[in-house]
């Protein structure tokens, strides 16, 4: 008797936990940095909308985020979705290891192609081929001291290359600088080249550094160095404390300022704020984010792609943000009146509409590099902008 | 005796087998790879490197950067393992004397960074270092010298990298010479004493040869330690500016694990080897014999 009812009571289980097995799939996502920590909320809110899914998030440090997924590739342990920053798109894509989304993207009833910032759209294109969906995007715009420029005659922001060197020169007057800038990252100095009109590659692929877009966008950027407008040795030196303290009162960066100016430095809290790039043929800036991808030995893919659409649709894309404070990518998200409260964000939702991309191919670590190498030759004085745009072709030429 | 050695060899087994595939295994497959071609599109599918014999290393003579790299290594070496060496000898004699207040607690306060991670050092040194707010440029001024932009010129740069990498090592060295100063036998002191030897006598004569097995121990392994520099100017600096702090290591890492051409990066680790290699071939020529006390 007491056999058999354990014997009951063990088929239960088993019967049990085989259906609801089948009752529930699961997907696995790979979630990076803060990213994974925050991720949970949602997840609760997809389960609830897909009474039938299940989602396993992996959180993976930043850090070892790329070993981590050389190794599921090569071993074959890849996940159903990952999170894949923008600038990984190429070299993962290029190795033929993410489902080509473009199907599920046509066929969606909640997302589609336009709904997407362009520039954020384009990070997920390879080879012509759609390899994710952009989930949040990142932009760089001009950080300013509002007081400190009204100072000097100026009720607004720069709004030209002309004022930015204007403003910047009477900035500079009393022994400080104009703007703090680096001669050593790309997503500072690749804006000027293409509110410039310049390029990396023409349309035949071709490089086309030595172009006079390029060259002369390059001239501008030493210029605000060798004048003194800029501090080329800005390493080492703390942002915070020399915005704050009006020796450096502007700069260009991304929206992660915003929270920590506030908390670094709020005694200068409403002395400062942020403002679209300054144009020359056009205002473009650099974008940045995270896309979501599946990967091709996903057995998941629907239920995969089902996760994806719920998260880039456009009122889940504004709840990301009060979670996460990651701005969307979706374009409508930013339509919503809980935006129309927040000035500052107001300006990157702007920026994003004319925000670019670097080129998506897998040599882009090396020529990222390059840039890097020669920019800052050039501001150095090594070389002049249009040796080093000369020595910069033969350097990509080298590796394409 | 030949019998013998089946046991041991079982007991060994465990430790022989992981040490065969975790370090003589990759050695010889990093030597294969430098004879390939092997970058990120071989990452998926291994059939797409090729084999090229010794183009790598041909491409790495005419690379400018791997000379720059070389360059500031050999200079890194140069500078940084005298200063290393006089300075860890000077503060274990002096830390050897028994009339030093407080010894122990200067031993203790030499040894820490040694054992403090280089991530947290090159925090605390990136604020030491702040060319307006940092300690150094504040101690230099009440000199009246107005102290340099250390991470952001390139002169300065690797100086400062040497600053912090020699002050990092100290309490390593410094343990092993004072125990090669508590070698010396006292009586040779005191025989010197009576012979009317000051203090700076005994040092050159009696302190220093006797140290000769000491000194060149903490030389070869400091050497071969600063041939391989990485982690400071890889969290301080990434190699700039204008690649002034570039090291031979952190070019690898980078051409390695940021571009994926693990092919170049092991050729140019293998020419690291090689200088590693013939340096201490060198240095053991001109080692003394052993000295008996």
């Amino acid at each position: 008797m007491k056999k058999a009812l354990i014997l009951i009571l063990l088929l239960g289980i088993i019967l049990f936990s085989t259906l609801s097995a089948f009752a529930a799939e699961t997907i696995t996502v790979w979630a990076m940095g803060a990213e994974a920590k925050k991720i949970g909320a949602m997840v609760e809110k997809f389960e609830k909308a897909y009474p039938g899914l299940k989602v396993k998030v992996q959180a993976i440090p930043w850090s070892s985020a790329h070993d981590k997924l050389i190794t599921a590739i090569a071993g074959g342990t890849v996940p159903d979705v990952a999170q894949m920053g923008t600038t990984w798109m190429a070299e993962f894509g290029s190795i033929g290891v993410f489902e080509d989304v473009s199907n599920y993207l046509k066929n969606s009833k909640v997302i589609k192609e336009d709904d997407f910032f362009e520039g954020s759209l384009n990070t997920n294109i390879v080879d012509g081929k759609l390899y994710g969906i952009p989930w949040y995007v990142d932009t760089r715009v001009l950080f300013y001291r509002t007081d400190l420029l009204a100072e000097v005659g100026y009720d607004h922001p720069p709004r030209t290359w002309e004022e930015l060197e204007d403003v910047a020169r009477k900035l500079a007057a009393d022994g400080g600088y104009g703007l703090a800038l680096s001669t050593n990252n790309y997503q500072e100095f690749m804006p000027f080249v293409w509110q410039n009109g310049g390029r990396i590659l023409d349309e035949n692929g071709e490089v086309a550094v030595t172009e006079p877009a390029f060259v002369e966008a390059l001239e501008f950027y030493v210029k605000l160095f060798k004048e003194g407008l800029a501090p080329i040795d800005a390493q080492g030196t703390n942002l915070f404390q020399e915005f704050a303290a009006g020796r450096m009162p502007m700069y260009f960066s991304g929206p992660w300022m915003v929270n920590l100016t506030h908390e670094q430095v709020p005694e200068i809290d409403g002395k400062w704020s942020v403002a679209l790039m300054p144009e020359k043929k056009s205002r473009t800036s650099f974008i940045g984010g995270c896309n979501l991808v599946i990967f091709k030995d996903s057995k998941h893919k629907e239920a995969a792609w089902k996760f994806i659409e719920f998260m880039t649709e456009a009122q889940n894309q504004v709840e990301w943000f009060k979670i996460s404070g990651c701005l969307p990518a979706n374009k409508w998200a930013w339509e919503d009146t809980y935006f129309n409260n927040l000035e500052m964000m107001q300006v990157f939702g702007e920026q994003l509409k004319d925000a670019k991309a670097p080129i998506n191919i897998p040599q882009w670590a090396q020529i990222e590099s390059f840039i890097q190498r020669r920019v800052q030759e050039a501001c150095y004085g090594e070389k002049t902008p249009k040796e080093a745009a000369e020595a910069l072709a033969r350097d990509i030429e080298g590796v394409l | 005796m030949k019998k013998d050695i089946k046991v041991p060899l079982l007991f060994l087994a465990p430790a022989l087998v992981l040490m065969l595939i975790f370090m003589i295994l990759p050695i010889f497959v990093s030597f294969y790879l430098s004879l390939t071609d092997f970058n990120v599109f071989a990452l998926v599918d291994w059939s797409k490197a090729k084999f090229i014999g010794l183009e790598n290393y041909r491409k790495l003579l005419n690379d400018e950067l791997f000379w720059k790299a070389l360059k500031n290594t050999l200079y890194f070496v140069a500078i940084g393992v005298p200063c290393a060496i006089i300075f860890s000898l000077s503060f274990a004699i002096l830390l050897n004397r028994p009339d030093i207040i407080g010894r122990n607690l200067f031993r203790v306060g030499f040894y820490l960074p040694h054992i403090t991670t280089t991530v947290a050092i090159a925090v605390v040194w990136k604020w030491v270092l702040n060319p307006r707010y940092g300690i150094l440029n504040w101690a230099l001024s009440l000199f009246g010298i107005t102290g340099p932009s250390w991470l952001g010129d390139p002169r300065w740069a690797m100086p400062a990298i040497i600053m912090l990498v020699v002050w990092k090592g100290l309490g390593y060295n410094i343990i092993i010479f004072l125990a090669g100063l508590q070698n010396i036998p006292e009586h040779l002191y005191e025989a010197a004493q009576i012979d009317g030897a000051n203090r700076w006598q005994q040092l050159f004569h009696i302190t220093i040869p006797l140290l000769r097995p000491t000194t060149f121990f903490v030389t070869v392994m400091t050497l071969i330690g600063y041939l391989q520099l990485f982690a400071e100017p890889y969290m301080l600096t990434d190699g700039g500016p204008l690649n002034s702090t570039l090291s031979i290591v952190l070019y690898m890492y980078r051409q390695g694990f940021k571009f994926f051409n693990l092919g170049y990066a092991s050729a140019i680790a293998y020419v690291l080897f090689g200088i590693i290699f013939v340096a201490t071939l060198i240095q053991m020529k001109f080692r003394d014999e052993e000295i008996q006390y």
